[in-house]
């Protein structure tokens, strides 16, 4: 996937990318990646849970425009199944300009 | 359905219920390493004007396009255009190397078109591109050349002639 993203960036376009797999985005360093510990099949994480779907997204899009340092990964702190997304904080809007 | 394949699907499956096999799964298919200058742009709007588009290696495709071909151990470099309004009306997932039983349900776990279309309205987001792609992910041998210098610029230029701003990328 991260080679993918490269060729997209290249061509002038930012991207964000959402990783499993640490290991994989370190070897293929793509401009930006948040990271979870989650199960293959399940980056956005549970079928019909849309509160953790929209926080990964949140999250993703915060990445896209604060990493300053290309190929920066961030880890993100969201547990597998153990999270309660009510309490979440969607970042707000300076903070994805 | 030959034995190899069957064997690959029911290894993703148990590897969804045995964290530990998904160990297995990183240590035997490793990506080609980059080298030098990582490639760079700043995003050229606000997130409430731009325009993002999706692009996902979890094999999802609509059920009337070609499957992805599960027969090349090398994998399948092409893709397929998804027409985002339309695709989880009916689509149909081609890939053997992870279980997509949840994604299945809910594809949104894979490609999260729900949460995005909610932003859209809300106003955080510009607009969503009409149009996003698949590719099949697990690409090795031969096929990774035919990835990089093919398929995956063409789906680049697209998207450019698209004036997409943003794309967030998703595995599986």
């Amino acid at each position: 996937m991260g080679l993918i993203q490269r060729e997209i960036e290249r061509v002038g376009i930012a991207t964000i990318g959402i990783s499993i797999v640490r290991d994989y985005s370190e070897k293929v360093q793509p401009p930006r990646t948040v990271f979870l510990r989650w199960p293959f099949g399940h980056p956005l994480g549970e079928p019909g849970n849309l509160p953790q779907q929209r926080a990964v997204v949140f999250e993703a899009l915060r990445a896209l425009y604060q990493i300053e340092t290309p190929g920066t990964i961030i880890d993100l702190p969201f547990r597998w199944r153990r999270e309660n997304y009510a309490d979440y904080q969607p970042p707000s809007a300076a903070e994805l300009e | 359905m030959n034995l190899t394949r069957f064997k690959n699907r029911a290894l993703t499956r148990l590897a969804t219920v045995l964290p530990g096999l998904k160990q297995r799964f990183i240590d035997a298919y490793q990506p080609r390493a980059s080298a030098g200058e990582i490639p760079w742009i700043k995003p050229a709007k606000p997130l409430r004007q731009a325009k993002l588009a999706l692009v996902t290696t979890a094999g999802i495709h609509h059920r009337t396009q070609q499957p992805f071909d599960m027969n090349d151990s090398d994998g399948d470099p092409s893709y397929r255009a998804l027409n985002g309004e339309e695709l989880f009306n009916d689509f149909q997932i081609t890939h053997d190397y992870y279980d997509h039983t949840d994604a299945r349900k809910d594809p949104n776990i894979i490609l999260p078109l729900r949460p995005l279309q909610e932003m859209v309205r809300a106003g955080l987001l510009g607009s969503l591109a009409q149009t996003h792609y698949a590719f099949m992910g697990h690409i090795v041998g031969r096929h990774i050349t035919t990835l990089v210098e093919k398929t995956a610029r063409e789906v680049a230029a697209k998207l450019k002639a698209d004036q997409v701003d943003l794309v967030l990328l998703t595995p599986a």
